[in-house]
Order: C-alpha cells, then structure tokens, then sequence
C-alpha cells in the first residue's frame, strides 16, 4: 500500500485528478467535482455510471456488417474477374484499379468516421478515466489499421479495450491473442507448425507484459512455436486456433516444458512476478510521472498481484495516495496531443468541436488515433514535442480562440501554401466562429485586466502561473483593454495564454 | 566553453527584456552569426560545409534482398519462395548484385558514387526494433546512452551553432539527434513552421509572444517555481536534452523555434526545382531536404525516415517496392543537388536496426536477423563494396554474422566527412578506418 492523501484537498488537487484520470473540465466542472471530496470523486472515474454502450459504434462494425461486407468483396472480386474477360490487359488492369481505389476510399471513410467517434466520445463522456484507459490499452497493444485495414476490426478492439478498462490484464492479454485486429497487425494468421513466425511471441512479452531483460531468445523461439495455428476467419472477423497447424509438441518456456498452445504461454507468463511489475510501472508513468521510485512500484506491484491483476484496483490505489498530489506530480506532465486538444476543448466550452477537428489535431500534432506508429506504440512525454509540433499546438490554439475567419485571412494575406494540410484548415474552421467568450469571459470580469487574467489562469491552467509569465499577461490585458475590451481582444489574450511552455503540462 | 544557451542568453535575451524592444525573431540570426564567427565554427551562409543526410529505412531491412548474394547456393536454399534469380538483380561481381528495384543505385554503383558497406552490426545483436533502433541512434551497445551520436557531434564539434546544425524531416526528433546542449529542430512544413498570430497589432502582440517563450533564467536550478515548473529526469530517449526537466525542456524548444522559424520559412520560399519528386513522404521530405540545402542552410546534418521494412508477411512485393520508393527519391534528390551545384557537398547514409534471418518464414516473409548492408551515396563517396560479404552457412542463431562494427561508418562519415576533430567523445572510441570518403 502507499501512503494515502489527507482527507482535505483542494481545488487544484480535484482539477490535476480530472487531468489525469479524465482530460479535465471547466471551471464549473471542476468545482463540481470537487464537491464531491476526494473519495467519491476517485470511485465515480473508477466505477462510472455511464452504461458501456451509451455511444453506440459505428453501425458498420457490428457482426452482420462485417460478414454482409466479405460477402460484397468476394462478389465484387467475381465480378471484376468476369468482367475483365472481354477486356485487354491494360483495361482490365484499369477496372481492377478503380475497385481497389473505391474499397481504399471507404476504407479512408471508415476511418474518419471512427476517429471522429472516439474522439467525440472522449470530448463528452461522464465516464473519462474509462475513456483514458482505452486509450492506455490502446497505445499498450498498439495495433494500427494502416496494417490491419478492416476498420470495423480496431474498432470492435478499441470496444475490448473499453470493457477491460478496469478489469484484469491477464484476461485481456488473452483477449488479444484471439484478436482479429491483434492477429492481422503481426501476423500471426501466418504462423504455422513447423515455421513459425515470432513476431507475436516477442512481443507479447518484450511490450505487452514482461519487459525487455526478463525473457531469453530461446523463450521466444519456444512461444513462438505454442503461437502457431491462430486463424482468422474474415467472413465472421472471429480468430479461432486451428489445431492442425499447431505445433503440439513440447516447448521448454522460463524452464517449463508441456505442451503449450497460445492461452498455456499466456497464463505461464502471468506466473512470473516481473509482468505486475511492469505493467503497475508503466501504468504509474502513464498517469503520474516517469521513472517512480523502487518501493513505490514494489507496493503497486504488490497490489496490482493481490487483486489478480484488475487494473480498478490499483488505480484506485494510484488516485488516493499521497504521491499522486506531491508537487513532483502536479504539472509535470506534458499533454499528449489528444489530452491537449481534448483538453483545450473542454477547456473554451466547446461541446462540438469545429468539422475535421478531430481529425486534423491529432495528424498535425502527432497522435493519430488508430494508427499508433509502431508496435511499442505512441513515444510519451518529451518526445511529444519538438520545434514543430510546438509551433503547430500554438497555431491550432489560434484557429480555436479565434475562429476560421481570422486565421484564413492571415493565411491568404501572406500567401502561406500548406503542403499536405491543404484543405485542413478550411475543413478544421469552416463556419467556425469560435467559442463562446461571453461565457468564458464576462463583461464585468473584463473591467480589470488583473481579475481577468487571473479567471483566465485558472482556466487554462488551474493553478498559479509564475510571475514572469503573469505579469507580461495582465501588462498586454491593461494594454489592449483601452477603451472597451473586445470578444476579439480577449481572443488574442487567450491565444497568447495558450502558446506558452507552461500550457504544454499538466 | 559556452553553451548554446549562455551565448544566447548574453549575446540577444539579456537585451529583449520589455516589450519596447523590436520583435526578437527579426534581430536574432544577424546577432548568432556574429557570434558564430567570433568563434570561429562555421561560416555564415554555412554555403562551403559538408553535409550528412541519415536516411533510417525503419524496420529492419532485408539487406540479403538488397544486395543479393546470387551465386551463392546457401542463399537459394534458405529462400525458395523470395530469393532472387539472376536474371532479377543488377549484377556487381561474380558473387552479388542489388535488388533489380534500385536502377538508379545501380549506375550510380558504376559511377563509383555509391559505396555499399557489408555485413554491418554490432556485437551480441538485440532483435527488438526499439532497443536495436535505439542502440544504432545512440551508438551505445549497451543501450544506456542518454543522447545520440549525432547530438554528440553537435555539441563536441559544433559549439555556438544554432539550432538548425542538425533538422529532421520526422514528426518526433530522432533519439541520434538527443544532446547535451543542442538537439536540432524538428519540422515537417517550412510554410508552417512560425507562430501565426492572425489578429491586429501583431507586432505587440509578437513581443509578448517572445516573452512568454523565453528560457527562464532559473530553469537550470531544478527548483518547482510556483507550481510552474517541476523538475523530473528526462527519459533521455527522446531526442531532448539528457536531464532536462519538463518546464525547461518545453521552454528550450519553444526558443529554438523561434530562432530557426524565421530563417527556413525564408529559404524555403526561395528555391524552386524543377526537378520532379514522387508524392512518397520520403520523396517529399529529400525535397524539403534540397531546398534547405539550396538555400544555404548552415545545417551540417539532415535526417530522413522511410518505413515499412517490417516484412514478416509476403516480402517480396513490398520489399521490392519499397526499395523502389528508396531509388526513385534518392534519383530526385541527386538531380536536384547536381542541378544546384552542391551535390559535391553532400553525403547520404542509410541505415537500419537490424538485417532479416536468412532463412525465409512460412508466410514467405523473414523474421528479425542482425547483420545487414548499409548504403553511402555522394561524389564525394569511395565507391565500391567494403567489407567483406558475411558467410550464409557460418551462421549465429539463423543470422549472418557482423563483419564490420556500425560505429566504425560512423567514424569514416564523423572524421573524413564531417571533419569532427575528436572521435572519443562523439562515439567512446575511435575506430578503425575504412577508407569510404575520397
């Protein structure tokens, strides 16, 4: 156990839990979670009230579709053979081009429209540590639909990430393995006795749960061989373990020797006391901060292994210490590009955010949603931001705060080209005005520079800015506030607000 | 020695402290090429200097697919599926040839500006993507290393450069370019690379701007100031700077920034090619690459990133076209450098985590190896095979054998390229040389 947090706590302790176990909130949301108390504010994120299926998926991703679908791509593939019998080989070649680019289309479709729904989700959800957790196992079991191509499949994942967002590890784990989206990213449909393919073996224990230095190449070489057989029916989208490709003879794993099938190395794996270890570690660093301290994960480590591995548990363990208020804590983190845009959104009020938003953040920004580059997933924290993405954060603040209007007139006034974000802009802005500063930023608030800078502070950052940054802030509010202080004005206050270091943590 | 940041810090921020002062950005270069000439490290216009690029082809390439070693039985035997005949390679001598995908290298080969280094690896060779990745980007065998050897070549060699001594094309800074004091920038469009401010009285409003992102003075101290800044060690694999805190970090980047935003959205403007790129991100970003080049970016190291080398699944295709990609990118990049005038100035290195397992897999692709070749392109280049081709019947747990250690390319590249005076400090040792520029 660690040490627990004073039942006292503060407004800017509420608002860092629903940083951190959500993507934070308004002012007046993060009053009202404060009221709750620290307690019943950890048990509404870690037993929420909000039903699993209160957002429905995308109607393509249920079961019928995805089999009514194989059965239009086969009947498609049919009919493009016997039409392409009359044809010569160029024109056949063409007709088989144009069929390839109309599946690629609605594949681009579905993906928008996937990345779109999530996102939304995220925005207006009552239950956001669950949301944040699909998003954890997300990166965790990294799976990109660049690879596995069939939408309807990450998405019916990302559904499995949702009902495991706080139950336990090793179930998922073996969800995974029978996984279509899982089996399709790294193979192991391929996989067969005899040649086997270690992609899966390896990293099954390198990422998902051992960590790299706990596991030998023979290890792998064994697994990998228990991994064989695993099919993937495409009609059902189901995987089901073919014994007839499945080496069935005895591997030696972590000096064990049976057997084993898929389930057997997965269950053995979670014998082996490194994998609560790891995985507590990895979660602390996910919604604490980086590299905690050895007795610290010793007692996550211990917990996490009493309650069978749920993951409910410990981060209720996680959300009551003390360590999660300590100073090291509050505002170190920096915002992953979905938090930050999340974030920003709730931030400014806006329930809806402007068309392609969704969409257009997380490609400039660096985190596209279902398309993690690489296995290991998303890299965290620093690598977040370089010279580049800073400057774009700060430039999608602006088309935020101030509208498209603004925005598209400095674009046209300097002739700026934007190569590869061509028509994102205008997609991110159209007919967007911006948010609601009437709201934001009362009229009375506005007669003093000083108390509207500090409201603002609080907003956007939900604690004390240090001087150096403060004073420049109200010296520009007293500067533009003139004669009367604008919806504008307080725009470009906000922008400015926003294209800060200090707007990056949290 | 001054850091970057003392310089900046005496010779333009101590200067900028009220918003009377004229916007920073505009001032800012005209002052770092003053002080970058007191010391001596590199000229103004940068017009004169040997220039790297790095290109990572990620995933761990097939190098017995790339150069193939076609007379070789043990190679057909290990790949009855995916080895290439003969007929399907561009021959080099009587034992190898390249993959048939890559015309352009091939006369570029026979030019004598193509120089392929054989069999590189490193010892006791990590199979995971990350870790190896990570140990080719540090050059630390031991994967310890907080920064990467291009970040030590920055700071050992280039002291008082501005940020752009090294850019990379990638949307996260690579883990080579991870310094002690100088990490290069990062960007993906010159057009966007500035704060857009869209509203009236943008001068004021960019002073302030300025202000709000200018290092703290205290930052290096590591002490919370007003809840603010919490100071936590770095992973260091990030391509920051090893130790930084969060706060410091953020505020580093955002000066950098600001100093190179100015500069490369100018000279990105200004040169046009007519030289044609495929629509490929590598295509692009070796586009991007000549018209900073062209421009006469100070830059002494560019890096670029071609994906999708991953081939568990159904190699030959995908492996071949990718290789196609590599070819039809690097013919653009070369006709653009040779149409300016600076293709003697530039050097380009391929690398990748990892070779594939000689043997294929039943899915009729390859597994994660160790050993694999490497490409150096450039007039300036010793043309030729070097090294020695790895045996495929000597092998270690399926995989080829290293013959030459990667650290030893690196240190041909760092000290007869890029002229580093010291190799101790860039890479921990010095290394045998191979004789692969001039």
């Amino acid at each position: 156990m660690l040490p627990k947090a004073d039942q006292t706590w503060t407004i800017f302790e509420a608002a860092h839990l629903l940083n951190r176990a959500g993507f934070g909130g308004s002012p007046s949301d993060i009053r009202n979670f404060h009221g709750l108390g620290r307690e019943k504010a950890v048990e509404s994120l870690v037993s929420p009230a909000e039903p699993l299926d209160a957002f429905p998926l995308p109607e393509w991703s249920s079961d019928e579709q995805v089999a009514e679908d194989y059965k239009k791509l086969i009947a498609g593939r049919q009919a493009l053979r016997q039409q392409s019998r009359g044809l010569s080989p160029e024109k056949a070649e063409m007709a088989k081009r144009e069929a390839q680019r109309a599946v690629r289309r609605e594949y681009r479709e579905r993906e928008a429209e996937a990345r779109t729904w999530w996102f939304r989700r995220m925005l207006t959800t009552e239950a956001p540590l669950r949301e944040k957790m699909t998003l954890f196992w997300h990166d965790h079991f990294a799976t990109s639909v660049q690879k596995v191509k069939q939408t309807a499949l990450v998405v019916r994942q990302n559904d499995l990430f949702r009902r495991h967002a706080f139950g336990s590890f090793r179930d998922l784990t073996q969800a995974i393995l029978m996984d279509p989206a899982m089996t399709l990213y790294l193979d192991t449909q391929s996989s067969k006795k005899g040649m086997p393919n270690e992609n899966f073996a390896r990293e099954v224990m390198e990422l998902f749960t051992l960590g790299e230095g706990n596991y030998s190449e023979q290890d792998i070489r064994e697994a990998a061989r228990a991994f064989t057989g695993y099919q993937i029916n495409r009609a059902t989208g189901t995987v089901t373990h073919n014994k007839k490709q499945w080496d069935g003879s005895n591997k030696t794993i972590f000096g064990k020797t049976a057997p084993y099938d898929g389930k057997g190395v997965i269950d053995l794996i979670f014998t082996k006391k490194e994998t609560a270890r790891f995985m507590a570690g990895k979660l602390w660093e996910f919604f604490v901060y980086e590299k905690p301290n050895a007795a610290a994960l010793d007692a996550l480590a211990e917990v996490f292994q009493q309650a069978d591995f749920r993951t409910g548990p410990l981060l209720r363990e996680i959300f009551l210490s003390r360590e999660f208020y300590a100073a090291s804590s509050i505002r170190s983190q920096i915002k992953c590009p979905v938090q930050y845009s999340v974030g920003l959104l709730k931030q400014l009020e806006i329930s809806t955010p402007p068309a392609g938003f969704p969409i257009t953040s997380g490609e400039q920004l660096g985190q596209v949603l279902f398309m993690p580059p690489n296995v290991a997933g998303w890299d965290w924290g620093q690598a977040w931001i370089n010279t580049n993405t800073l400057l774009t954060r700060y430039n999608l603040a602006g088309y935020l705060t101030k509208g498209a209007g603004e925005t598209e007139k400095v674009m046209a006034s300097e002739k700026v080209r934007m190569p590869g974000m061509k028509d994102t802009p205008k997609r991110a802005a159209r007919g967007w005005d911006g948010p609601d500063y009437e709201k934001i930023a009362p009229r009375p608030l506005r007669e003093n520079p000083e108390n509207l800078v500090d409201s603002l502070i609080f907003r956007f950052f939900q604690g004390p800015l240090p001087e150096k940054a403060r004073g420049p802030l109200v010296e520009y509010a007293i500067a533009k506030k003139g004669a009367i202080f604008t919806n504008k004005e307080t725009a470009e206050l906000c922008h400015l607000m926003l294209s800060t270091p200090y707007y990056q943590l949290y | 020695m001054k850091t970057r940041r003392d310089f900046l810090r005496t010779t333009v921020l101590g200067a900028s402290a009220a918003w009377t002062v004229p916007m920073f950005v505009e001032r800012t270069f005209g002052q770092l090429h003053e002080g970058a000439r007191d010391i001596a490290i590199q000229p103004v216009t940068g017009k004169d200097d040997t220039i790297l690029v790095v290109l990572q082809l990620a995933g761990g390439n097939d190098g017995l697919n790339t150069l193939v070693p076609y007379a070789d039985d043990a190679y057909h035997k290990a790949r009855p599926r995916i080895a290439k005949k003969e007929k399907d390679i561009i021959r080099l001598n009587d034992h190898v040839g390249l993959n048939s995908s890559m015309p352009f290298l091939g006369s570029m080969f026979k030019e004598g500006n193509l120089g392929i280094v054989q069999g590189v690896g490193y010892p006791n060779p990590n199979r995971s993507h990350f870790v190896s990745t990570s140990i080719w980007e540090t050059a630390d065998t031991s994967n310890r290393s907080a920064t990467g050897w291009l970040g030590r070549y920055f700071d050992n060699a280039c002291p008082g450069a501005d940020p752009t001594v090294g850019i990379s094309f990638n949307k996260t800074q690579p883990e080579a370019f991870g310094a002690a004091k100088n990490p290069g920038v990062c960007l993906n469009s010159p057009e966007l690379y500035r704060w857009i401010h869209g509203g009236g009285e943008k001068a004021q409003a960019e002073e302030f701007f300025a202000e709000l992102n200018q290092p703290d003075d205290h930052a290096d101290d590591d002490m919370p100031a007003d809840g603010g800044s919490i100071a936590m060690p770095a992973g260091g694999k990030t391509g920051g700077i090893a130790g930084e805190g969060n706060l410091a970090f953020l505020e580093r980047v955002a000066l950098d920034a600001r100093v190179s935003s100015k500069t490369i959205l100018e000279l990105a403007a200004k040169h046009k090619t007519n030289v044609r790129y495929d629509g490929t991100p590598l295509a692009r970003n070796l586009n991007l690459v000549s018209r900073m080049i062209a421009g006469g970016m100070p830059t002494r190291v560019y890096y670029v990133s071609h994906g999708g080398f991953d081939t568990h699944n159904q190699q030959a295709n995908s492996h071949d076209r990718l290789l196609g990609q590599l070819d039809s990118a690097l013919k653009s990049f070369f006709a653009d450098l040779k149409q300016q005038g600076n293709d003697k100035r530039v050097v380009l290195m391929t690398f990748s985590e990892f070779g594939r397992r000689v043997a294929e897999n039943a899915s009729a692709g390859t597994d994660h190896g160790k050993a694999s070749c490497l490409f150096l392109a450039g007039a300036a280049v010793k043309g030729g095979l070097h090294g020695v081709h790895p045996s495929l019947t000597d092998l270690s747990e399926g995989d080829i054998r290293h013959t030459v250690d990667f650290r030893s390319v690196y240190g041909g590249v760092l000290g007869d390229w890029l002229k580093a005076p010291k190799m101790k400090p860039i890479l921990g040792a010095e290394y045998p040389k191979m004789g692969l520029i001039g």
